[in-house]
């Protein structure tokens, strides 16, 4: 007979984002909420916020009325699909039938396992050993079918015992407000005066069938493990590719090493669950506009251990500076090799051959920093001297797309000085103008300029300006 | 030569061109004006929303004011139309309307060909698409205009000192002589300064919903886009350009003074004229109004009113809105008329008010004011169950082409503004959102951004939060879309659409115009307010059952007055389900203003209400009514204003009216003043009178501190003020209620339970006081009841029966068809049910809500044979098959779970109050009832415990909350203070079932518990397995 472990994380996504925020914000009342039909309610809350009176579905208002200070962000399901994923990699290093259950749950059969371990005590404590290398609530259950351990971990009433009868005791007590039924059938089901499921399991099935219909007979033989239940059991991921949403902008490398660890760890779990090591990893640094900054790590050895993956690509990121800040990071293992042949390979550069020419930009980035590749693209700016512009090479090709939509069929000066020199405007005439530019007032650089043609003593036709300061020249005409 | 023309401005948006334009009509007049402009035109995009404010400005001004409307075509470039005469007015406006009538509510389609022939007295100003510069395409296009508008068509150039300002220039030059069409100077003005520019461009950023940083290619690079002075204009355009506008502005003589409403002329029978048949109705009226003949004085103001009706030429408006109120008298749709002119001799004898002027004589001297030179005011209320088919009339009568509706201006308030400012600047919407609970409404002593920067201090701190604040301010009032106006109709003798544009609501088959009340009082047009009322239905109801079971035949107009028993009950505060004096809040007032006479309710009405509240009125009134303040008055003319309120300004119009006599405002400021009292939080027009009001008050003897608080009083009238006027209609309806109540209790429940959802209470609520009264309710069942609530007749009188509509979930026809075939002797069984046809989930829902007891036994039981429809049955068996036995897995119902289910399925229950359960359960051991707090002494210590039914925070409390507990014995009243409610910020905030530690205060009969101690019991109803969030919040 199959055995099933049922863990559910009543605030999974809330506390994964806790765990990557600094110690000293933890303790501070956050929640997440979701919309539902047009009003908002509480969906996750940490501990701090519980404690002073925020409930789950308690309307955004009020929570937020109650708790002064209350962090509030919104409630991402995909989001919180990916740490179930991560989580699932987690657990699997020890649980081999593994099964997903969004948006907050993973199912473990165990059977062969309470055999390994000798018993579920033992099992039980391993894998609370497993689960607290990540700072998450979570409710453990037992249960003779997986709908059993479900209801239980999930109405937070966890039994872990095998002992059936201890569990159908248990399950007896649950009320029916937390069997999972749809609103109507709870409805109906306490409109015959059934409150807890204890009382529902005593009608004879047929009875339930006219009245309720099949669904609700499946359900409890389901519930009874008198169904064979198949599972779709978690197959891990072939290559490593992991997503992390960060809470806020952050705007500097060293800052983003907490939650860079983090991936790392799972890196590590996923190298070491394959048996594998590399030699290149991919950092993505993504923004809130435009390409994300990517950094490659590329190691001597084939490594495996986060500890060296971190260290590495600490070394490699010290040289790099962020163009602007970042919102989310990506880690990808790029070249995986088996364990064993690690120690074969002596050479310090890759072999593959690096023609195309963002291999070549990727390669003098890493060596030179980021920074140090431009290309020059034409954007939207208030500003003439910053339309035509050096850029670094990542942000110059997403700025590139928005800046075709520009009609630039005025005249402007091909070359257009770094900086503009003052001039002594008796020295020219003004042949055309002025064009008022006078825009840019929501920033810290305002500007205020008339802009004129002229022409100097040579006959050189140039584009001057004049602003409060007086008149310049700013670059000059073919 | 070219020097002394002064300047025009052909082409200005206003901010009624929605998210473009970012000056107030009124700005752009007046900036015009003091840089000595000739004329100025409002051209918004297909719209002349703004143009009536824009004429109210110009009148103030020696500037003419060019009516147009400008149009953007795809291919073809911007077309501004500017109206020649009054031909050319309505040509646009049927324009506008066809535009407008393409598309959904607030867009608009024209092509070329719709301006065919149909603008032969407009001038045509043509900005083209100069993008690919002067193309045979272009040529052809001009030389097709010159074809469709002759010499009417001019060529609209605007420099904007743009980096292409020469090309634009030479091709302006170029397309002039190739085609002959002449080049006038006009600025593309979408402000009326400079220093707009920001809130131009965030506006721009709101219409592209993008962070200003993302729509650099949509914002202007300058701020030229202004009014420019006569110097920059000659700066910046060839002399003979300037000329042309000049001579274009020329062409336009139209003044929308010219427009001349007409009435609709049918409802004037052939041969008589609208003042001899006005007379001859009134008269007609006024012999069955007052059968034994009119009394002396009655008939001077009758004949007063006449003449003055008559000398203002309001004849239409009386005869259109007898019309309408004859159709409902037809239909037996009950109405009432209120407003300044409805309370006149004349509307009663019309029958469009019911307010017996033997009743409130005083209130005659107000009516329609010559002197005061405002339009009349009539709205009429009905029954609001039946109101669409007195709108369905008017259509039927006038047709759609000359009846619609008028528009509101929807504006930018202070949520709104900032959302929408933040969003433009790049704040994320959390921030905003978090600000936006930084602000209290209601705090008086600081404005917003006071708050703001005081609990964000870091905000001023940055350049985009400066900003945030500044803009946000500059953008509150200003319009945002058109939406309908509650019921107001504008009808005319001809086409609508030649008067004013008329565009799509958003409701399908609606229409309205494109101006407001506001500008329909500024042209002097005539609306008609077509209101509903949901007393007016319960009122006809009560009259029915009244005529039913009592054989007693009364309505509005002859109900017996000044009924002392009636005034006694309302003294007592038992006013549950009274017409406007039922909240909490006039519960509170009637025990001390102990209204004893029809006009001390109508100042009972409007007393309890924030104007009189923040302006401090109300206990002044209470200590003079008590005798314990003398009446004084500072001269004999506030005198006469104020005699009737002793002494203290309670009346939208006895503020007016003082301002006139104490502060010698003329007729037509006194006019204007009441626009801005209605409009002062928009716009803050109102600080402009402060000084004129407290100059004149003190030029004319009065004190300082009377002008003072005289002024104070009009600033918290501004928005809430009421007018006597509605008042006085109001109580002619709280007293005919009141009186029904008093003497036909059961109808007046019945009534108004049949007309929910409406005033201030639940069924649940209405039905507990029936009971107090010691009135007879059955509970709904299948045998007895209806679908709606019934008398039914009981050994001794009559009792109420409830109907089945109190059921959750039921489809009316389904329940009345099933009823029409119930046997005289009942049913016999649910399958009786079955086989008449009604549905499973109707059954269960009918189980649910325990109804069927007598065909199925308890609640589960019968839900428990509901359900089991999905079996089938075999006919033969069917009819055997009684009451199931109970199989024992099948609990009974508690009494909680009785009383729980009664709540989830009606909301009603008649058996116990779940609190009597609990006290006797021993739970409330120390709580006092509702009932027995009557026995305790004035600062005695109590504690009481209840289900919080209302929690009410009105703006004019001062922070205070007043939260209503609902025990097993009746209501206590409890009074937090802030202090109090943020200690206890838990259980203040969500418990459902409330125990309040305090001191119980008494004032007179009033009694309030000030809470000291806040302990949230709503545990105790979750272990009972109940649920009872009934609670009616009004923050």
């Amino acid at each position: 007979m199959n055995k099933w472990v049922y863990v559910h994380f009543p605030h999974l996504l809330l506390d994964y984002q806790l765990a990557l925020q600094p110690p000293e914000l933890t303790d501070a009342p956050q929640i997440l909420v979701t919309s539902q039909q047009g009003q908002r309610l509480v969906h996750q809350a940490t501990a701090a916020a519980l404690q002073q009176g925020v409930r789950l579905q308690m309307a955004e208002v009020l929570a937020s009325t109650l708790v002064t200070h209350l962090q509030i962000r919104d409630y991402h399901q995909q989001q919180e699909q990916r740490v179930l994923q991560q989580l699932a990699q987690l657990v699997y290093q020890d649980v081999a039938q593994l099964v997903l259950v969004p948006p907050q749950g993973l199912l473990c059969e165990v059977a062969s396992l309470v055999r390994l371990h000798g018993g579920y005590p033992n099992l039980i404590s391993y894998l609370q050993q497993r689960l607290q290398q990540w700072p998450l609530r979570y409710q453990l259950s037992c249960g003779y079918s997986p709908l059993s351990a479900r209801l239980l971990a999930q109405a937070q009433q966890g039994v872990i015992n095998e002992n059936p009868a201890v569990i159908q005791q248990a399950l007896a007590e649950l009320p029916i407000t937390a069997c999972g039924f749809t609103p109507s059938q709870q409805q109906r089901l306490q409109e015959v005066g059934m409150q807890r499921l204890g009382q529902l399991m005593q009608v004879p099935r047929a009875e339930l069938g006219r009245r309720f219909g099949k669904a609700l007979v499946l359900y409890m033989a389901e519930l009874q493990g008198e169904l064979p239940s198949p599972q779709h059991y978690y197959q891990p991921p072939l290559s490593f590719q992991q997503y992390l949403d960060l809470l806020t902008e952050i705007p500097s490398w060293p800052q983003l090493l907490f939650p860079l660890k983090r991936l790392l760890q799972q890196a590590e779990a996923f190298l070491q669950g394959h048996q594998q090591s590399t030699r290149m990893l991919l950092i993505k640094a993504h923004h809130r506009h435009g390409q994300p900054t990517q950094v490659r790590v590329a190691f001597a050895h084939p490594v495996w251990q986060q500890q060296d993956l971190l260290q590495l690509s600490q070394l490699h990121l010290e040289r790099q500076q962020l163009v602007q800040p970042v919102l989310g990071l990506t880690v990808v293992i790029q070249q995986t090799e088996p364990r064993v042949a690690s120690n074969q390979a002596l050479l310090t550069e890759t072999k593959q051959s690096e023609t195309n020419i963002d291999s070549l930009v990727s390669l003098l980035q890493a060596r030179l920093g980021t920074d140090k590749v431009h290309r020059i693209t034409l954007h939207q700016h208030w500003l003439p001297e910053q339309r035509g512009q050096l850029q670094a090479w990542q942000r110059a090709q997403a700025v590139q797309a928005a800046g075709q939509h520009s009609s630039l069929r005025v005249k402007r000066p091909l070359w257009l000085l770094p900086e503009p020199q003052p001039i002594q405007v008796q020295d020219w005439d003004l042949h055309w103008g002025p064009e008022h530019l006078a825009t840019g007032w929501w920033l810290s650089e305002p500007v205020q300029r008339d802009y004129f043609i002229g022409v100097d003593k040579n006959q050189r036709q140039a584009w001057l300006f004049k602003d409060q300061q007086g008149w310049y020249l700013h670059g000059w005409f073919s | 030569m070219v020097g002394s023309v002064k300047p025009v401005a052909l082409h200005c948006l206003s901010n009624y061109s929605f998210l473009r334009g970012a000056s107030h009509p009124h700005e752009l007049i007046e900036q015009a004006y003091q840089l000595g402009y000739q004329a100025i035109a409002i051209t918004d995009e297909c719209s002349l929303a703004g143009i009536v404010r824009a004429y109210v400005a110009a009148r103030e001004y020696p500037i003419q004011l060019l009516v147009g409307s400008e149009f953007r075509l795809d291919d073809v470039g911007t077309l501004i139309v500017l109206v020649r005469n009054k031909q050319g007015y309505a040509q646009l406006c049927e324009l506008i309307t066809l535009a407008r009538s393409r598309c959904k509510k607030g867009s608009y389609l024209l092509q070329l060909d719709d301006f065919k022939q149909r603008l032969s007295d407009c001038e045509i100003l043509w900005r083209p698409l100069t993008s690919l510069g002067l193309t045979p395409a272009l040529l052809a296009l001009a030389q097709r205009l010159r074809g469709l508008f002759g010499q009417r068509l001019w060529l609209a150039y605007g420099r904007h000192y743009q980096a292409d300002d020469a090309e634009q220039y030479s091709l302006y030059q170029s397309l002039q002589q190739n085609t002959g069409i002449k080049v006038a100077a006009a600025c593309q003005v979408t402000y009326h300064q400079a220093s707009r520019q920001p809130l131009a461009d965030v506006l721009v950023a709101i219409h592209e919903q993008q962070p200003l940083d993302c729509c650099l290619a949509q914002i202007k690079s300058n701020q030229d886009y202004g009014l420019r002075t006569a110097a920059e204009l000659q700066q910046c355009y060839p002399a003979e350009w300037l000329a042309t506008a000049a001579e274009v502005a020329k062409q336009c003589h139209f003044c929308l003074s010219e427009l001349q409403y007409q009435y609709p002329a049918e409802l004037v029978p052939a041969g008589m004229n609208a003042t001899e048949y006005l007379r001859q109705l009134t008269y007609a009226g006024a012999a069955q109004r007052f059968p034994q003949g009119l009394k002396a004085d009655v008939k001077a103001k009758l004949e007063k009113e006449l003449q003055l009706i008559a000398q203002l030429k309001y004849e239409y408006f009386f005869l259109t809105i007898h019309d309408i109120v004859q159709f409902a008298q037809q239909q037996d749709i009950l109405y009432q008329g209120r407003g300044s002119a409805a309370n006149s001799v004349v509307c009663y004898c019309l029958q469009i008010t019911a307010v017996n002027p033997d009743q409130i004589d005083v209130l005659f001297e107000r009516f329609i004011s010559a002197e005061r030179d405002e339009p009349p005011d009539i709205d009429v209320d009905f029954e609001h169950q039946r109101r669409e088919e007195v709108i369905q009339y008017i259509y039927r009568k006038y047709g759609r082409h000359r009846a619609a509706l008028a528009a509101t201006v929807i504006r930018y308030r202070l949520r709104s503004a900032l959302r929408d400012v933040g969003k433009a600047l790049g704040y994320p919407e959390q921030e905003l959102r978090h600000y936006l609970q930084q602000i209290d409404k209601r705090d008086t002593e600081c404005d917003w951004q006071q708050q703001l920067s005081a609990k964000v201090p870091g905000l001023l701190e940055t350049q985009r939060g400066r900003w945030l604040l500044t803009l946000t301010e500059a953008i509150k009032g200003f319009p945002r879309h058109l939406s309908q106006h509650v019921g107001g109709f504008v009808i005319a003798a001809t086409n609508l659409n030649q008067l004013v544009p008329v565009e799509n609501a958003s409701m399908p088959e609606r229409t309205v115009i494109q101006w407001d009340k506001d500008d329909i009082e500024a042209l002097r047009l005539i609306k008609v307010d077509i209101l509903a009322l949901g007393m007016l239905s319960a009122l006809q109801k009560m009259f029915k059952l009244v005529r039913e079971h009592y054989h007693q035949d009364y309505h509005l107009a002859n109900i017996p007055p000044a009924d002392q028993q009636v005034f006694k009950m309302l003294q007592q505060a038992d006013s549950v389900g009274v017409f406007q004096i039922e909240s909490r809040a006039q519960m509170n007032m009637l025990p001390r203003l102990k209204p004893h006479c029809f006009y001390d309710l109508v100042v009972q009405i409007a007393i309890v209400r924030p104007g009189p509240i923040q302006g401090d009125m109300v206990h002044p009134y209470l200590r003079r009514r008590a005798g314990q303040e003398a009446v004084t008055y500072p001269s004999a003319a506030v005198k006469q204003v104020l005699a009737r309120t002793l002494g203290v300004p309670i009346f939208q119009e006895q503020v007016i009216k003082l301002a006139m006599v104490a502060a010698g405002f003329s007729g037509g400021e006194a006019d204007q003043l009441r626009r801005a009292m209605a409009n002062w939080k928009s716009n803050g027009e109102l600080q402009q009178f402060e000084h004129k009001l407290i100059r004149g008050m003190l030029a004319r003897g009065y004190s300082d501190e009377f002008a003072q608080r005289i002024f104070a009083q009009i600033c918290g009238f501004g928005e809430y003020g009421f007018p006597e006027s509605h008042s006085a209609s109001f109580a002619n309806l709280a007293y005919a209620s009141a009186w029904l109540k008093y003497h036909y209790p059961l109808t007046f429940y019945c009534a108004l339970l049949n007309s929910l959802p409406m005033g201030f209470y639940s069924a649940d609520q209405l039905i507990q006081d029936a009971r107090r009264h010691q009135l007879v309710v059955l509970p709904a069942n299948i045998q007895q009841s209806h679908w709606h609530h019934q008398l039914v007749p009981l050994q001794q009188g009559y009792g109420l029966q409830l109907g089945l509509r109190l059921v959750k979930g039921l489809a009316a026809d389904e329940i009345k068809q099933l009823i029409e075939q119930r046997p005289r002797s009942g049913f016999r069984n649910l399958q009786q049910l079955r086989d008449l046809g009604l549905s499973a989930t109707t059954l269960q829902r009918l189980a649910a809500a325990d109804v069927l007891g007598s065909l199925a036994g308890n609640r589960y039981q019968s839900q428990w044979q509901s359900l089991a429809h999905q079996a089938e049955q075999l006919p033969l068996f069917a009819h055997q098959q009684t009451a199931e036995a109970t199989p024992d897995y099948l609990p009974k119902p508690s009494e909680f779970a009785d009383i729980a289910g009664d709540y989830q399925t009606t909301g009603v229950s008649l058996r116990r109050h779940p609190l009597a359960l609990l006290r006797e359960q021993g739970w409330l051991r120390h709580s006092k009832s509702a009932q027995s707090l009557q026995l305790c002494r004035h600062k005695q210590l109590v504690t009481v415990t209840g289900l919080v039914t209302c929690r009410q925070r009105p703006g004019s409390a001062g922070g205070v909350t007043f939260i209503t507990l609902e025990d097993e014995t009746g209501m206590a009243n409890v009074v937090i203070w802030a202090r109090v409610a943020k200690a206890y910020r838990k259980a203040f905030l969500t418990s459902q079932l409330l125990t309040v530690k305090g001191i119980l205060e008494r004032e007179g009969e009033v009694i309030h518990i000030i809470a000291g101690e806040l302990i949230d019991s709503s545990e105790q109803l979750a272990r009972l397995g109940m649920q009872a969030n009934r609670s009616r919040d009004f923050h």
